[in-house]
């Protein structure tokens, strides 16, 4: 019998992963105002860095067969190194994917596309060199953790527990750097008109660069952490949550910090409420509510109503 | 050329068409997939179910496959004019995920339903054709007759309309365009196309099932159009044929062909930024097999 706790303890852990997801997205919009489809594959590349970090080994059917990292680090350590290897890879889409259509002030709708390819490309990379079966995380990496901690008569799986705490550290020290530091700030400002911002001379192009960073190690962390309490099920794995980051986003309002925390805690609670014989309707749901958001509120629960002019 | 490649190819193109219809007017929508998967299961349903549409010869007869895609036409047809009023009221990126939601719903209630065969889909859906040949030829006559239906439409008072809402929105309503009703049309075209495109797909397919219609579609057809160019009806067309056609002519580079697919998709929007074909080539193109350039290019009809 599931009580009420631990509905809303898995429906909190999951809408914190699309949280953080729909968090990547946010950034990139609300300075290209352009949606970086290649997201979901850096997610997925995290997931596998933090698996190699660790000291997991590639299975029989990659190019890189076999291999196994000389060193197998605390998956403490593994995980925000796989933020940083993915930050560096977002850092490396943003430089084939979207600076050249900028340099060239081509329509932003183009990104669409070029980010596509990329993403298609990190995908099938991987398949390529690791194959295309699931990996998991074993559960001693977490040391000698119990596997299910007891709160308040619910069992909670120790990885949710774990996963909630990093999402809110995640989320606190975004959320602290955005409205706190001169850097935020700037980012903001950007956000606002990239224009004007330079002008007032901010670096447009090093706020954007910050901005893929940052969404990378989001990323790149998420992907580590949810396959840690799921598993990796293969290279296309980053797609579903691609997906389902796209619908938060719009939910809580493009662009909007508070609103992708919101639109995550939302669709992953509402997500944990399906019973679970309807269990097969559950994106139906979230998309569901998406699309009556969207009627009622075309801009999102938090997001600000575009004007418009000739 | 092998004639299923080209069946395949073909199907792409139409598609590309349906993602191009409200593109035209300045309107992402994603929808295509899920007309399309409504318009393969309508075909799979009725052709697997309904014994009166068998006839009596060896092959499943033609005049079924028209009435299924009469049928389609209708039900997607219906189903956008509704769901357009709606969604139609959104723009840009928000037009285009409220699209993606409708498809992904959609797709999950396919799975979940009975009747539509779940997860598995419906299978030994009949053949009016003998051979992936037939098919071809049935399908580019239906791709032709759309095309020309495009041409037309580029041509008149509700295609010129289209037009102009793409480069301003308000500007055009201002001009006394009613914009809601022509959004809504182009809507509505798109969706028609995806629908009767489906039935010829279900047959071809022999199967169906809820995969057909998914996100990764959505972004396919996309892909097609950007890539093509979304100013001619030619731009979705050669997009549709080409990328469907790329993957399999990179079969001989293993399994770095999808690799190659992604960087094309990359690499195209760099060099092509408005689609390889846009309505400057093919100006540039009759003047050098010296056709004079058609009066409507440039001036149009009163």
């Amino acid at each position: 019998m599931e009580t009420l706790l631990q509905v809303l303890f898995n429906g909190l852990s999951v809408g914190a992963v699309y949280a953080l997801f729909a968090l990547g997205y946010t950034l990139v919009f609300s300075v290209l105002g352009v949606i970086n489809f290649a997201h979901g594959a850096i997610f997925t590349l995290g997931a596998y860095f933090t698996y190699l970090l660790i000291g997991g080994a590639v299975g029989a059917n990659g190019l890189l067969a076999g291999l196994q990292l000389p060193f197998a680090l605390p998956f403490w350590l593994a995980l925000p190194l796989a933020g940083v290897a993915a930050a560096a890879l977002a850092l490396m889409v943003e430089r084939i994917a979207f600076r050249p259509l900028r340099d060239r002030g081509s329509d932003p709708l183009l990104a669409l596309i070029t980010s596509l390819g990329a993403g298609v490309i990190l995908v099938n990379l991987i398949q390529l060199l690791v194959g295309a079966e699931s990996y998991s995380i074993p559960v001693g990496t977490l040391g000698s953790l119990p596997a299910a901690l007891s709160i308040a008569g619910a069992k909670v799986r120790s990885v949710q527990v774990i996963l909630l705490a990093i999402a809110g550290l995640l989320l606190a020290a975004l959320s602290l750097w955005i409205d706190g530091s001169r850097s935020g700030k700037a980012l903001q400002a950007v956000s606002e008109d990239p224009i004007t911002a330079q002008l007032l001379g901010i670096n447009s192009t090093r706020m954007i660069q910050i901005a893929f960073g940052i969404s990378g190690f989001l990323a790149g962390m998420t992907g580590g952490l949810v396959g840690l309490s799921v598993s990796i099920a293969g290279p296309y794995f980053g797609i579903g949550y691609g997906l389902k980051g796209l619908g938060v986003l719009v939910l809580g309002g493009l662009g909007s910090v508070p609103g992708a925390v919101l639109g995550g805690l939302i669709i992953g609670l509402a997500e944990a409420c399906v019973p679970a014989d309807l269990s097969g309707y559950k994106d139906a749901v979230s998309f569901g509510l998406l699309f009556l958001v969207l009627l009622i509120r075309p801009q999102g629960l938090l997001g600000r109503p575009q004007s418009s002019k000739v | 050329m092998d004639a299923g490649l080209l069946e395949q190819m073909l199907l792409g193109a139409l598609l590309g068409l349906s993602v191009y219809l409200p593109l035209r007017c300045g309107q992402l929508s994603l929808a295509t997939p899920g007309f399309f998967a409504i318009g393969g299961t309508v075909a799979a349903l009725l052709s697997t179910r309904e014994p009166a549409l068998a006839g009596s010869g060896s092959t499943y007869p033609i005049t079924s496959v028209l009435l299924e895609m009469a049928i389609a036409a209708m039900l997607t047809g219906v189903l956008a004019m509704g769901l357009g009023r709606v969604v139609l009221r959104l723009r840009g990126i928000y037009l285009a995920i409220a699209t993606i939601a409708l498809v992904e719903i959609l797709r999950v209630v396919t799975l979940n339903l009975e009747f539509t065969g779940g997860a598995l889909g419906i299978f030994g859906i009949p053949q009016p054709f003998d051979s992936a040949a037939g098919y071809a030829s049935f399908t580019l006559a239906l791709l032709a007759l759309i095309c020309w239906l495009c041409d037309r439409l580029e041509k008149t008072r509700p295609g010129r309309a289209m037009a102009a809402i793409r480069d301003d929105d308000l500007a055009a309503a201002s001009q006394g365009i009613n914009t809601a009703d022509t959004k809504l049309l182009a809507f509505v075209l798109s969706a028609l196309v995806a629908g009767i495109t489906g039935v010829v797909a279900a047959h071809f397919f022999n199967s169906w099932n809820a995969k057909l219609g998914n996100f990764d579609a959505s972004i396919t057809t996309l892909a097609f159009v950007v890539f093509g160019g979304s100013r001619t009806w030619l731009g979705p067309v050669f997009g549709g044929l080409l990328l469907t056609a790329l993957p399999e002519l990179l079969r001989p580079v293993g399994d770095l062909r999808l690799i190659v697919f992604g960087v094309v998709i990359l690499v195209g929007p760099l060099f092509f930024p408005q689609g390889v074909v846009t309505p400057e080539l093919l100006k540039t193109l009759k003047r050098r097999i010296r056709l004079p350039p058609t009066p409507t290019a440039q001036g149009g009809k009163p």
